[in-house]
């Protein structure tokens, strides 16, 4: 493992903050599109959603006794599933509203490239932990039978499953940061199997 | 004892009657002779029965009937039948078919008129009596008339429902009555067929959900939406929009509310959001206008190639995505359809068409639909006078003397089958803006040339060019840009 103040482990501080930085400026970016979001779909920001199926979940037991490498390869799984999810709900967005509301269109695409500069981010600090970058989820084209595509959702079931992928986006935002500063803190055991 | 009594005859096609008779008590099981005369002149028809029910012609005018039984003890009645004293009532009904168009909300009802068991032509009144709920009530009944034509017809008939048959089971049965005005004895309705059922989402296990789901409806209509959900769960209430409406129960698993004259939904839909203790239902609706007829269609081309139609769109329809108005362009002499993409939002509305070989006139139809309605504008236009050329290009001076000046410009598009008569404004400091006229053969993506004569020696002018057709004016060309040029020293 790198000792405290090499190259690497300076290397990975400056990584840490600048991820810090970035999950801080895309919770903030959630944040005011939820309530855009709640707006333009006409819903009651206090609904509740039930957990969607296919959104990771922020909250995690012992979250303190998490590795490095487990925090990382947890967040990564989680901003790839997100990546997919923003690209469906802007499919979705263009599918529904055409030209309607360009606003909130042009917010999710700006999301979108924030997650997903996110997801590469986390993967230059795995390779810093000389760990393998885990393949994209299976499923891609040369997978013959990949899982089923979803089942079609109604309007209103897609208007609450975007609600809950930005609440849970918002708050893996936060998560990420405790995790990166966690990454970030000089001690033996980061970065431990 | 054991006479024959109580004789009653029913005919339900006026041919055959069905003639019942008691006997008292002693007579019961025995065996029954039966004659029947209709008057002297035919010879007595007599079988025995001991059903107590036999089925003969009916009377023209009437019928002697002899009932002889032979019980424990014989005894014989004679009866007089009157047509008068039969009485008509039709076959009860059979339903051939009950379909839902649950998109519609439609039931069709399809069933034969039986008439082919009458002697003649006969005017009939249908009852069609529509049920709902668990508790069957009664939501309409509607009469339907038809002429029976002594053949079976199939008659069928649509009842829109003003609320999604999916929301609770809807029953449908009918009866018949036929005006048989040359019958006089008395007329009754028939019975009333057995109801038939088009079972509800809350007969269905897992048939949970808002109904109608997502639909696109005209703004001002009455809508009803309903919350199915399971046994055991609570609806605590449902809302449209941000609106909570009072509940109607339609089933155990069934609410409804209704939302009267609904007003154009935003561009994400309104939401109807059944709450439940445990979970949300909801579904969302598109309220908006359907397409108005579009205005001042035009169509015109800039080089030959292309024809490019524009037109005023009328009222904005609210509706976005995937339910946007769309527009369409028929030809109807090459019966060529080309499909235009128009966003809802935009100010301007246009469509280009191919120009076709060797056809100058063209007969369009602009067709515009959207889910709630559409509409059509027409217009028949020959292209060679609509002709509208494209910005001249590269403006330049290619010759210059002391009181003349040569210009070539350059303008996209083929005109090879038309002139064009293109207009040079000529300014100078010296003297007023003039306006040059010249006219010259149309060419296919070509370079023109024009001399202008007579300018002052030693003097700065600017030119620019605009064109339009020669025969057929209809519109002129953007000028091009500007180029100066000083006429050289005498």
């Amino acid at each position: 493992m790198a000792a405290a103040d090499s190259p690497s482990a300076a290397l990975r501080r400056d990584l840490c903050s600048r991820g810090i930085r970035l999950a801080g400026k895309m919770r903030a970016d959630v944040v005011d599109l939820l309530d855009a979001y709640v707006e333009q779909q006409g819903l009651d920001a206090s609904a509740s959603v039930a957990a969607v199926e296919g959104v990771p979940l922020a909250a995690v037991e012992r979250w303190d006794e998490q590795t490095g490498t487990q925090r990382l390869l947890q967040n990564l799984a989680a901003y790839r599933a997100f990546r997919a999810l923003l690209a469906q709900m802007l499919e979705e967005q263009r599918e529904q509203l055409g030209e309607a509301d360009a606003g909130l269109g042009r917010a999710l695409a700006a999301l979108l490239l924030q997650v997903s500069a996110f997801a590469y981010h986390l993967e230059e600090l795995l390779r810093l932990e000389s760990r393998g970058i885990p393949g994209e989820e299976e499923g891609d084209e040369e997978e013959e039978d990949g899982p089923p595509p979803p089942p079609r959702l109604s309007l209103f079931e897609q208007k609450l499953r975007g609600l809950g992928v930005l609440r849970e986006l918002a708050q893996w935002a936060v998560r990420s940061v405790r995790d990166l500063r966690q990454l970030a803190k000089p001690s033996p055991a980061t970065g431990a199997a | 004892l054991g006479d024959p009594q109580n004789l009653k005859c029913v005919t339900h096609n006026l041919q055959k009657m069905l003639c019942t008779w008691d006997i008292s008590s002693r007579g019961r099981h025995g065996q029954s002779d039966f004659c029947y005369t209709t008057n002297d002149l035919t010879p007595q028809v007599c079988f025995k029965t001991k059903e107590r029910r036999v089925e003969i012609p009916v009377p023209e005018s009437s019928i002697t009937v002899t009932i002889k039984s032979s019980g424990t003890s014989f005894a014989t009645k004679e009866f007089v039948i009157h047509q008068k004293d039969v009485s008509f009532v039709p076959d009860t009904p059979h339903i051939l078919s009950l379909l839902p168009d649950f998109p519609t909300s439609t039931l069709n009802l399809k069933w034969s008129d039986n008439g082919s068991v009458f002697p003649y032509g006969l005017d009939a009144l249908w009852q069609i009596q529509i049920l709902r709920k668990e508790a069957m009530e009664i939501v309409t009944q509607v009469t339907y008339y038809s002429k029976l034509t002594q053949e079976d017809v199939i008659i069928s008939w649509n009842w829109t429902s003003d609320m999604p048959l999916e929301c609770t089971s809807h029953y449908v049965k009918i009866r018949c009555y036929v005006n048989a005005t040359q019958f006089v004895g008395p007329k009754d309705w028939s019975d009333w067929s057995p109801a038939e059922v088009i079972p509800g989402k809350d007969t269905e296990p897992g048939g949970s959900g808002v109904f109608p789901l997502d639909p696109v409806v005209a703004v001002g209509s009455d809508l009803t939406f309903c919350c199915v959900h399971e046994e055991d769960q609570r609806v605590t209430n449902m809302t449209y929009g941000s609106k909570s409406y009072r509940m109607m129960q339609l089933s155990s698993r069934s609410h409804a509310i209704r939302v009267l004259n609904a007003s154009v939904s935003n561009s994400s839909g309104t939401n109807v959001v059944c709450r439940l203790e445990n979970g949300l239902e909801g579904s969302v609706v598109f309220v908006g206008y359907a397409p108005d007829i579009p205005q001042n269609l035009s169509c015109e081309t800039s080089n030959f190639l292309t024809i490019k139609c524009t037109w005023k769109p009328g009222r904005p329809s609210g509706l976005y995505g995937e339910r946007r108005t769309k527009y369409s362009l028929f030809e109807r002499t090459s019966g060529k359809n080309v499909s235009c993409e128009v966003n809802e939002g935009s100010k301007d509305h246009v469509c280009g068409f191919p120009v076709l070989p060797d056809q100058k006139t063209y007969d369009f139809i602009l067709g515009v639909s959207n889910p709630i309605g559409q509409a059509q504008s027409s217009l028949s236009v020959d292209i060679t006078q609509r002709v509208h050329p494209k910005t001249p290009e590269k403006l330049t001076v290619t010759g210059n003397n002391c009181t003349s000046i040569q210009l070539r410009w350059f303008i996209n598009g083929s005109f090879a089958e038309i002139r064009l008569l293109c207009q040079i404004e000529i300014s100078s400091s010296q003297s007023e803006r003039k306006l040059h006229n010249v006219s010259v053969p149309g060419r296919k993506s070509s370079t023109y040339t024009a001399q202008l004569n007579a300018l002052h020696p030693d003097t700065k002018y600017q030119f620019r060019v605009r064109c339009a057709a020669a025969d057929h004016f209809w519109r002129w060309s953007d000028w091009s840009r500007g180029v100066e040029q000083t006429t050289a020293e005498a």
